[in-house]
């Protein structure tokens, strides 16, 4: 079943409505720099400043490592995140983000660099017991198209504060198409953050390391 | 004798006007929520300290010494930070108090 048609299904299930992640804006005139390791076929760096709390602005490094055969992409880019909409439920918040970007990706087998677009959308709910969220992004060049699909479902054994650590169970659906990886690649991660600092850790179904850093301030 | 009553009226009316402002908020679900609008709160000068609370869905701001926020001020900085104000309320309860109810709670 493709991952967004079962994040849907989720959804439906859980009776929760919508999908959350690290968002690309955290806050108004706050910097997001975050780094993540994933499974040894993508890893991704970011740094983000938000002059307003709907609008973050920077740029990021993605590498796509093939576990079909030895392509690469290398892409560099710079981005603008948008805030949609959002919700402020009494004890939830739900929202949409946009973006969209270029930038320069190497592409391995043609030894060339090659102009790219990105775009995505990322559509989130929590509480400060579930959380959910669906991401789609598309990275293209003359050589590729590679759309990345990733849906988080996250329970929380407690009710953290603003003072508090607070702990994540995350289960994590990844795919990526055109080629570059089969299948859909499954993730269990714990996920830890105070204030501005957020680290997550877990394996995937095959064994691999997934990872994730992320500060805010 | 006029001019040490009139510096009593003015240190007790200074005195009186250092309040808190007890804000509800909706959408406070993690710390960087919090985070946010402590960030752009603290940046107002009249702004002596700020307690979030995401349990009570409260935003707490003690003001300085003869100052004070309006309630326009303060619903168009937590817009300006994404949330929205629910209700606004003055009291005379320190960020102490409010802090020590907290962790009350807790316990």
């Amino acid at each position: 079943m493709n991952l967004v048609r079962f994040a849907l299904a989720g959804c439906v299930l859980a009776g929760a409505g919508t999908l959350a992640q690290a968002k690309p804006i955290a806050f108004s005139h706050g910097t997001t720099i975050m780094a993540e390791y994933g499974a040894g076929t993508m890893t991704e760096a970011q740094v983000f400043y938000a002059p307003k709390y709907f609008l973050s602005l920077g740029g990021g490094h993605l590498q796509l490592e093939s576990d079909v055969d030895h392509r690469r992409r290398e892409i560099t880019y710079v981005r603008a995140n948008y805030l949609a909409k959002r919700w402020n439920l009494e004890d939830a918040q739900a929202n949409v983000f946009v973006w969209g970007g270029a930038g320069q990706a190497y592409v391995s087998e043609l030894h060339q660099h090659q102009l790219a677009g990105n775009a995505g959308a990322q559509v989130d709910y929590e509480t400060r017991r579930i959380y959910a969220s669906l991401k789609t992004e598309l990275h293209r060049a003359d050589a590729f198209s590679h759309r990345i699909d990733t849906l988080q479902l996250g329970i929380a054994p407690y009710e953290h504060d603003t003072n508090t650590l607070a702990t994540w169970f995350v289960l994590q659906g990844r795919q990526v198409s055109g080629g570059i990886h089969e299948g859909t690649e499954w993730a269990l991660l714990l996920r830890l953050f105070r204030r501005g600092a957020w680290i997550e850790a877990g394996a995937t179904g095959d064994g691999k390391l997934q990872a994730m850093a992320m500060v805010n301030f | 004798m006029k001019k040490l009553s009139f510096f009593a009226f003015a240190l007790l009316a200074g005195i009186a006007q250092a309040g808190t402002i007890e804000m509800k908020v909706h959408g406070l679900v993690c710390g960087f929520c919090a985070q946010g609008i402590e960030k752009t709160l603290r940046r107002n000068p009249a702004t002596a300290d700020v307690v979030v609370s995401l349990e009570k869905k409260l935003v707490a701001v003690a003001t300085r010494d003869g100052q004070d926020i309006s309630d326009a001020e303060l619903t168009k900085a937590l817009i300006d930070s994404g949330y929205e104000v629910k209700g606004i309320t003055r009291t005379q309860r320190s960020l102490d108090e409010i802090r020590a109810g907290l962790e009350q709670k807790k316990k």
